[in-house]
Protein backbone atom coordinates (compact mmCIF):
# COMPACT_ATOMS: atom_id res chain seq x y z
CA UNK A 1 0.00 0.00 0.00
CA UNK A 2 2.89 2.35 0.77
CA UNK A 3 4.57 2.18 -2.59
CA UNK A 4 1.47 3.04 -4.57
CA UNK A 5 0.94 6.55 -3.27
CA UNK A 6 2.49 8.36 -6.19
CA UNK A 7 0.79 11.48 -7.51
CA UNK A 8 -1.83 10.57 -10.04
CA UNK A 9 -0.01 10.43 -13.37
CA UNK A 10 1.48 13.91 -13.26
CA UNK A 11 4.38 13.44 -15.64
CA UNK A 12 3.78 9.97 -16.93
CA UNK A 13 3.45 8.15 -20.18
CA UNK A 14 0.08 7.16 -21.44
CA UNK A 15 0.43 3.88 -19.58
CA UNK A 16 1.10 5.56 -16.27
CA UNK A 17 -1.80 7.88 -16.74
CA UNK A 18 -4.10 4.99 -17.51
CA UNK A 19 -3.00 3.06 -14.45
CA UNK A 20 -3.30 6.06 -12.25
CA UNK A 21 -6.83 6.58 -13.39
CA UNK A 22 -7.62 2.95 -12.57
CA UNK A 23 -6.91 3.50 -8.88
CA UNK A 24 -8.38 6.85 -8.01
CA UNK A 25 -8.42 8.53 -4.67
CA UNK A 26 -11.81 6.98 -3.98
CA UNK A 27 -10.21 3.55 -3.86
CA UNK A 28 -7.89 4.59 -1.06
CA UNK A 29 -10.76 6.25 0.73
CA UNK A 30 -12.65 2.95 0.60
CA UNK A 31 -9.60 1.05 1.88
CA UNK A 32 -9.23 3.64 4.63
CA UNK A 33 -12.89 3.33 5.55
CA UNK A 34 -12.62 -0.47 5.74
CA UNK A 35 -9.50 -0.21 7.89
CA UNK A 36 -11.13 2.35 10.17
CA UNK A 37 -14.27 0.23 10.52
CA UNK A 38 -12.18 -2.86 11.23
CA UNK A 39 -9.96 -1.19 13.82
CA UNK A 40 -12.97 0.46 15.41
CA UNK A 41 -14.84 -2.82 15.58
CA UNK A 42 -11.90 -4.61 17.16
CA UNK A 43 -11.39 -1.81 19.67
CA UNK A 44 -15.06 -1.89 20.59
CA UNK A 45 -14.96 -5.66 21.09
CA UNK A 46 -11.78 -5.37 23.17
CA UNK A 47 -13.14 -2.63 25.44
CA UNK A 48 -16.35 -4.53 25.97
CA UNK A 49 -14.32 -7.43 27.32
CA UNK A 50 -13.69 -5.86 30.73
CA UNK A 51 -14.85 -8.78 32.85
CA UNK A 52 -15.83 -6.76 35.91
CA UNK A 53 -18.49 -4.76 34.08
CA UNK A 54 -20.96 -7.55 33.59
CA UNK A 55 -22.69 -7.45 36.88
CA UNK A 56 -26.36 -7.97 37.27
CA UNK A 57 -28.73 -8.34 40.13
CA UNK A 58 -30.29 -11.73 40.34
CA UNK A 59 -32.93 -13.01 42.67
CA UNK A 60 -31.14 -15.98 44.16
CA UNK A 61 -32.56 -18.42 46.62
CA UNK A 62 -30.27 -18.71 49.62
CA UNK A 63 -30.20 -22.50 49.55
CA UNK A 64 -28.94 -24.54 46.62
CA UNK A 65 -32.38 -26.00 45.98
CA UNK A 66 -34.10 -29.26 46.59
CA UNK A 67 -32.27 -31.43 44.07
CA UNK A 68 -29.26 -33.45 45.02
CA UNK A 69 -27.00 -30.64 43.83
CA UNK A 70 -24.06 -30.56 46.18
CA UNK A 71 -21.15 -28.24 45.64
CA UNK A 72 -17.68 -28.50 47.11
CA UNK A 73 -17.08 -26.07 49.93
CA UNK A 74 -13.79 -24.43 50.79
CA UNK A 75 -13.36 -22.57 54.05
CA UNK A 76 -15.44 -22.09 57.17
CA UNK A 77 -19.00 -23.32 56.68
CA UNK A 78 -20.24 -20.67 59.10
CA UNK A 79 -18.47 -17.78 57.37
CA UNK A 80 -20.62 -14.64 57.10
CA UNK A 81 -20.61 -14.55 53.28
CA UNK A 82 -21.06 -17.37 50.82
CA UNK A 83 -19.38 -17.28 47.43
CA UNK A 84 -20.87 -19.71 44.95
CA UNK A 85 -18.98 -20.52 41.77
CA UNK A 86 -20.30 -22.34 38.71
CA UNK A 87 -17.42 -23.49 36.55
CA UNK A 88 -16.39 -25.84 33.79
CA UNK A 89 -13.05 -27.61 34.23
CA UNK A 90 -12.34 -27.33 30.53
CA UNK A 91 -13.25 -23.66 30.16
CA UNK A 92 -10.10 -21.55 29.62
CA UNK A 93 -11.58 -18.61 31.51
CA UNK A 94 -12.29 -20.83 34.49
CA UNK A 95 -8.70 -22.07 34.37
CA UNK A 96 -7.49 -18.50 34.27
CA UNK A 97 -9.55 -17.70 37.34
CA UNK A 98 -8.53 -20.85 39.18
CA UNK A 99 -4.82 -20.43 38.57
CA UNK A 100 -4.36 -16.66 38.65
CA UNK A 101 -7.10 -15.10 40.76
CA UNK A 102 -8.22 -17.82 43.12
CA UNK A 103 -4.97 -18.18 45.11
CA UNK A 104 -5.44 -14.59 46.29
CA UNK A 105 -9.09 -15.20 47.07
CA UNK A 106 -8.10 -18.18 49.18
CA UNK A 107 -5.39 -16.57 51.26
CA UNK A 108 -7.05 -13.21 51.74
CA UNK A 109 -10.78 -13.97 51.82
CA UNK A 110 -11.38 -17.66 52.52
CA UNK A 111 -8.56 -18.36 54.99
CA UNK A 112 -9.23 -15.13 56.85
CA UNK A 113 -12.81 -16.27 57.41
CA UNK A 114 -14.47 -13.45 55.48
CA UNK A 115 -16.30 -15.90 53.26
CA UNK A 116 -16.45 -19.48 52.11
CA UNK A 117 -16.53 -20.68 48.52
CA UNK A 118 -18.64 -23.45 47.06
CA UNK A 119 -17.81 -24.88 43.64
CA UNK A 120 -20.53 -26.31 41.40
CA UNK A 121 -19.83 -28.19 38.16
CA UNK A 122 -21.24 -26.81 34.94
CA UNK A 123 -19.71 -28.90 32.16
CA UNK A 124 -20.56 -27.19 28.86
CA UNK A 125 -21.45 -29.41 25.91
CA UNK A 126 -18.69 -28.13 23.61
CA UNK A 127 -16.04 -29.24 26.10
CA UNK A 128 -16.04 -32.94 25.43
CA UNK A 129 -13.72 -33.91 28.28
CA UNK A 130 -15.25 -31.72 30.95
CA UNK A 131 -17.60 -34.43 32.26
CA UNK A 132 -14.60 -36.70 32.78
CA UNK A 133 -12.80 -33.94 34.66
CA UNK A 134 -15.82 -33.31 36.88
CA UNK A 135 -15.96 -37.03 37.64
CA UNK A 136 -12.25 -37.05 38.41
CA UNK A 137 -12.72 -34.20 40.87
CA UNK A 138 -15.83 -35.72 42.46
CA UNK A 139 -13.91 -38.94 43.05
CA UNK A 140 -11.17 -36.93 44.73
CA UNK A 141 -13.84 -35.53 47.04
CA UNK A 142 -14.42 -39.10 48.25
CA UNK A 143 -10.91 -38.93 49.67
CA UNK A 144 -11.41 -35.41 51.01
CA UNK A 145 -9.10 -33.95 48.38
CA UNK A 146 -11.43 -32.20 45.97
CA UNK A 147 -9.56 -28.90 46.12
CA UNK A 148 -6.13 -30.42 45.61
CA UNK A 149 -7.52 -32.24 42.57
CA UNK A 150 -9.35 -29.10 41.43
CA UNK A 151 -6.02 -27.27 41.34
CA UNK A 152 -4.22 -30.04 39.50
CA UNK A 153 -7.00 -30.42 36.92
CA UNK A 154 -7.01 -26.72 36.11
CA UNK A 155 -3.23 -26.44 36.06
CA UNK A 156 -3.10 -29.32 33.58
CA UNK A 157 -6.07 -28.28 31.46
CA UNK A 158 -3.91 -28.20 28.32
CA UNK A 159 -2.95 -31.85 28.88
CA UNK A 160 -6.43 -33.37 29.04
CA UNK A 161 -8.71 -30.92 27.18
CA UNK A 162 -10.60 -31.73 24.00
CA UNK A 163 -7.74 -30.33 21.92
CA UNK A 164 -5.15 -32.43 23.65
CA UNK A 165 -6.73 -35.85 23.69
CA UNK A 166 -9.79 -37.96 23.01
CA UNK A 167 -9.14 -40.02 26.12
CA UNK A 168 -8.46 -37.76 29.10
CA UNK A 169 -8.14 -40.53 31.65
CA UNK A 170 -4.36 -40.78 31.44
CA UNK A 171 -3.59 -37.13 32.17
CA UNK A 172 -6.38 -36.97 34.77
CA UNK A 173 -4.82 -39.98 36.46
CA UNK A 174 -1.53 -38.11 36.60
CA UNK A 175 -3.40 -35.19 38.15
CA UNK A 176 -4.86 -37.56 40.73
CA UNK A 177 -1.39 -38.82 41.53
CA UNK A 178 -0.05 -35.28 41.89
CA UNK A 179 -2.98 -34.41 44.15
CA UNK A 180 -1.91 -37.23 46.47
CA UNK A 181 -4.91 -39.49 45.92
CA UNK A 182 -5.06 -43.20 46.53
CA UNK A 183 -5.08 -44.18 42.88
CA UNK A 184 -6.80 -47.58 42.98
CA UNK A 185 -9.87 -46.21 44.74
CA UNK A 186 -9.87 -43.10 42.58
CA UNK A 187 -9.66 -45.10 39.38
CA UNK A 188 -12.49 -47.42 40.36
CA UNK A 189 -14.71 -44.46 41.22
CA UNK A 190 -13.74 -42.68 37.98
CA UNK A 191 -14.29 -45.70 35.77
CA UNK A 192 -17.78 -46.34 37.07
CA UNK A 193 -18.68 -42.63 36.86
CA UNK A 194 -19.89 -42.96 40.43
CA UNK A 195 -20.78 -39.30 40.91
CA UNK A 196 -22.35 -38.56 37.54
CA UNK A 197 -25.74 -37.91 39.20
CA UNK A 198 -24.19 -35.29 41.48
CA UNK A 199 -22.52 -33.58 38.54
CA UNK A 200 -25.75 -33.60 36.53
CA UNK A 201 -27.60 -32.15 39.52
CA UNK A 202 -25.00 -29.40 39.89
CA UNK A 203 -25.38 -28.51 36.22
CA UNK A 204 -29.16 -28.52 36.62
CA UNK A 205 -28.76 -26.15 39.55
CA UNK A 206 -26.93 -23.77 37.21
CA UNK A 207 -29.85 -23.91 34.82
CA UNK A 208 -32.27 -23.20 37.65
CA UNK A 209 -30.31 -20.09 38.59
CA UNK A 210 -30.11 -18.86 35.02
CA UNK A 211 -26.38 -19.40 34.69
CA UNK A 212 -25.48 -19.45 31.01
CA UNK A 213 -21.71 -19.09 31.05
CA UNK A 214 -18.70 -20.07 33.10
CA UNK A 215 -17.34 -19.01 35.42
CA UNK A 216 -20.31 -17.40 37.12
CA UNK A 217 -20.27 -16.27 40.73
CA UNK A 218 -22.99 -15.52 43.24
CA UNK A 219 -21.96 -13.29 46.10
CA UNK A 220 -24.48 -11.73 48.42
CA UNK A 221 -27.42 -12.16 46.08
CA UNK A 222 -25.62 -10.76 43.06
CA UNK A 223 -24.53 -12.60 39.98
CA UNK A 224 -21.14 -11.94 38.39
CA UNK A 225 -20.28 -13.49 35.04
CA UNK A 226 -16.81 -14.07 33.71
CA UNK A 227 -13.43 -14.48 35.34
CA UNK A 228 -13.82 -11.48 37.60
CA UNK A 229 -10.90 -9.93 39.44
CA UNK A 230 -9.87 -10.34 43.06
CA UNK A 231 -10.87 -6.73 43.69
CA UNK A 232 -14.37 -7.31 42.33
CA UNK A 233 -14.80 -10.33 44.59
CA UNK A 234 -13.42 -8.51 47.63
CA UNK A 235 -15.75 -5.58 47.02
CA UNK A 236 -18.75 -7.88 46.64
CA UNK A 237 -17.83 -9.79 49.81
CA UNK A 238 -17.37 -6.55 51.76
CA UNK A 239 -20.67 -5.22 50.50
CA UNK A 240 -22.48 -8.46 51.35
CA UNK A 241 -20.85 -8.51 54.79
CA UNK A 242 -21.87 -4.92 55.38
CA UNK A 243 -25.44 -5.71 54.40
CA UNK A 244 -25.65 -8.76 56.63
CA UNK A 245 -23.96 -6.93 59.51
CA UNK A 246 -26.47 -4.11 59.45
CA UNK A 247 -29.43 -6.42 59.66
CA UNK A 248 -28.61 -8.18 62.97
CA UNK A 249 -27.65 -4.85 64.47
CA UNK A 250 -24.23 -5.10 66.07
CA UNK A 251 -20.96 -5.06 64.19
CA UNK A 252 -17.88 -3.67 65.86
CA UNK A 253 -15.63 -3.90 62.85
CA UNK A 254 -17.10 -0.92 61.05
CA UNK B 1 -9.20 -3.25 -6.50
CA UNK B 2 -12.30 -5.04 -5.37
CA UNK B 3 -10.06 -7.94 -4.34
CA UNK B 4 -7.88 -5.66 -2.22
CA UNK B 5 -10.90 -4.12 -0.50
CA UNK B 6 -12.48 -7.51 0.18
CA UNK B 7 -9.19 -8.94 1.44
CA UNK B 8 -8.71 -6.00 3.78
CA UNK B 9 -12.18 -6.57 5.22
CA UNK B 10 -11.32 -10.27 5.49
CA UNK B 11 -8.16 -9.46 7.46
CA UNK B 12 -10.24 -7.78 10.14
CA UNK B 13 -12.88 -10.50 10.26
CA UNK B 14 -10.21 -13.20 10.62
CA UNK B 15 -8.28 -11.08 13.11
CA UNK B 16 -11.40 -10.72 15.24
CA UNK B 17 -11.98 -14.47 15.19
CA UNK B 18 -8.33 -15.11 16.07
CA UNK B 19 -8.33 -12.72 19.02
CA UNK B 20 -11.65 -14.17 20.12
CA UNK B 21 -10.20 -17.64 19.92
CA UNK B 22 -7.15 -16.62 21.91
CA UNK B 23 -9.35 -15.03 24.55
CA UNK B 24 -7.94 -11.54 24.02
CA UNK B 25 -11.33 -10.21 22.96
CA UNK B 26 -14.82 -10.86 24.20
CA UNK B 27 -15.90 -11.70 27.71
CA UNK B 28 -13.55 -13.82 29.76
CA UNK B 29 -16.02 -16.63 30.01
CA UNK B 30 -17.23 -19.75 28.26
CA UNK B 31 -20.82 -20.08 27.19
CA UNK B 32 -23.06 -22.24 25.14
CA UNK B 33 -23.54 -20.57 21.79
CA UNK B 34 -22.92 -21.12 18.13
CA UNK B 35 -19.70 -19.16 17.79
CA UNK B 36 -18.35 -20.60 21.02
CA UNK B 37 -19.20 -24.12 19.91
CA UNK B 38 -17.57 -23.67 16.53
CA UNK B 39 -14.53 -21.80 17.77
CA UNK B 40 -13.85 -24.24 20.59
CA UNK B 41 -14.39 -27.34 18.49
CA UNK B 42 -11.42 -29.56 17.60
CA UNK B 43 -11.65 -28.25 14.02
CA UNK B 44 -10.86 -24.68 15.09
CA UNK B 45 -7.17 -25.61 15.22
CA UNK B 46 -5.22 -26.49 12.09
CA UNK B 47 -1.54 -27.47 12.08
CA UNK B 48 -1.09 -26.15 15.59
CA UNK B 49 -2.55 -22.69 14.98
CA UNK B 50 -6.12 -21.42 15.18
CA UNK B 51 -7.91 -21.73 11.83
CA UNK B 52 -8.72 -18.03 12.11
CA UNK B 53 -5.00 -17.22 12.28
CA UNK B 54 -4.50 -19.08 9.00
CA UNK B 55 -7.34 -16.93 7.71
CA UNK B 56 -5.46 -13.77 8.70
CA UNK B 57 -2.37 -15.03 6.86
CA UNK B 58 -4.46 -15.90 3.81
CA UNK B 59 -6.08 -12.48 3.65
CA UNK B 60 -2.78 -10.66 4.20
CA UNK B 61 -1.17 -12.54 1.30
CA UNK B 62 -4.23 -11.96 -0.89
CA UNK B 63 -4.30 -8.27 -0.02
CA UNK B 64 -0.58 -7.92 -0.76
CA UNK B 65 -0.90 -9.65 -4.13
CA UNK B 66 -3.96 -7.61 -5.03
CA UNK B 67 -2.19 -4.37 -4.18
CA UNK B 68 0.87 -5.49 -6.15
CA UNK B 69 -1.42 -6.20 -9.07
CA UNK B 70 -2.42 -2.54 -9.09
CA UNK B 71 1.19 -1.48 -9.46
CA UNK B 72 2.32 -0.58 -12.95
CA UNK B 73 4.95 -3.30 -12.96
CA UNK B 74 2.45 -6.13 -12.48
CA UNK B 75 -0.65 -4.54 -13.94
CA UNK B 76 -0.60 -6.77 -16.99
CA UNK B 77 0.78 -9.84 -15.26
CA UNK B 78 -1.18 -12.93 -16.16
CA UNK B 79 0.89 -14.94 -13.73
CA UNK B 80 -0.17 -12.79 -10.81
CA UNK B 81 -3.81 -12.99 -11.87
CA UNK B 82 -3.52 -16.76 -12.13
CA UNK B 83 -1.83 -16.89 -8.71
CA UNK B 84 -4.74 -14.98 -7.21
CA UNK B 85 -7.22 -17.35 -8.84
CA UNK B 86 -5.42 -20.38 -7.42
CA UNK B 87 -4.93 -18.84 -3.99
CA UNK B 88 -8.54 -17.73 -3.65
CA UNK B 89 -9.72 -21.03 -5.12
CA UNK B 90 -7.86 -22.78 -2.34
CA UNK B 91 -9.48 -20.37 0.11
CA UNK B 92 -12.92 -21.20 -1.23
CA UNK B 93 -12.25 -24.95 -0.96
CA UNK B 94 -11.00 -24.58 2.61
CA UNK B 95 -13.96 -22.39 3.59
CA UNK B 96 -16.35 -24.84 1.98
CA UNK B 97 -14.83 -27.62 4.08
CA UNK B 98 -15.17 -25.53 7.25
CA UNK B 99 -18.77 -24.60 6.42
CA UNK B 100 -19.54 -28.26 5.77
CA UNK B 101 -18.13 -29.07 9.23
CA UNK B 102 -20.24 -26.34 10.79
CA UNK B 103 -23.44 -27.52 9.15
CA UNK B 104 -23.14 -31.28 9.37
CA UNK B 105 -20.54 -32.17 12.01
CA UNK B 106 -20.45 -29.42 14.64
CA UNK B 107 -24.05 -28.49 13.90
CA UNK B 108 -23.59 -24.87 14.82
CA UNK B 109 -23.05 -21.77 12.72
CA UNK B 110 -20.62 -19.01 13.59
CA UNK B 111 -21.79 -15.89 11.80
CA UNK B 112 -18.36 -14.29 11.35
CA UNK B 113 -17.04 -17.55 9.90
CA UNK B 114 -19.86 -17.37 7.36
CA UNK B 115 -19.00 -13.73 6.62
CA UNK B 116 -15.44 -14.83 5.94
CA UNK B 117 -16.61 -17.63 3.66
CA UNK B 118 -18.72 -15.17 1.67
CA UNK B 119 -15.75 -12.77 1.36
CA UNK B 120 -13.49 -15.56 0.11
CA UNK B 121 -16.10 -16.60 -2.43
CA UNK B 122 -16.47 -13.02 -3.65
CA UNK B 123 -12.68 -12.65 -3.93
CA UNK B 124 -12.50 -15.86 -5.94
CA UNK B 125 -15.24 -14.77 -8.35
CA UNK B 126 -13.61 -11.37 -8.92
CA UNK B 127 -10.20 -13.02 -9.44
CA UNK B 128 -11.64 -15.41 -12.01
CA UNK B 129 -13.31 -12.51 -13.76
CA UNK B 130 -10.04 -10.57 -13.76
CA UNK B 131 -8.13 -13.52 -15.14
CA UNK B 132 -10.58 -14.31 -17.90
CA UNK B 133 -11.22 -10.77 -18.99
CA UNK B 134 -8.03 -8.74 -18.48
CA UNK B 135 -9.11 -6.17 -21.05
CA UNK B 136 -12.33 -5.51 -19.23
CA UNK B 137 -10.50 -5.45 -15.92
CA UNK B 138 -11.08 -1.80 -15.25
CA UNK B 139 -14.74 -2.07 -16.04
CA UNK B 140 -15.11 -4.98 -13.66
CA UNK B 141 -13.34 -3.18 -10.88
CA UNK B 142 -15.55 -0.15 -10.97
Amino acid sequence: MAQSKKPAGQKGSARNARNASSRPLGFYLILGAIAAAGIGGLAYAALRSDPATTVSDAPVPATPGSSEARGYMLGDSSAPVQIVEFADFECPSCARFATITEPDVRTRIIETGLANLTYFDLPLPQHLNSQAASNAAACADDQGKFWAMHDEIYARQHEWSTYATKNPKGPLREAAQAAGLELKAWEKCFDERRHQARIDANAAEAGRRGVGSTPTFFIGGKMFTGAISYDAIKAAVDSARGASAVAPGSDSTR
Amino acid sequence: MAVAALALAGIFVALYLTLYKLGAIGELSCRVGSCETVNSSPWAVFLGAPVAAWGVAFYVVTFTLAMAGLHDRFAESRRLALGLVLLSGFGVAFSAWLTYLELFVIRAICQWCVVSAVIVLAIFLVCVWDYRAPIEKQVADH
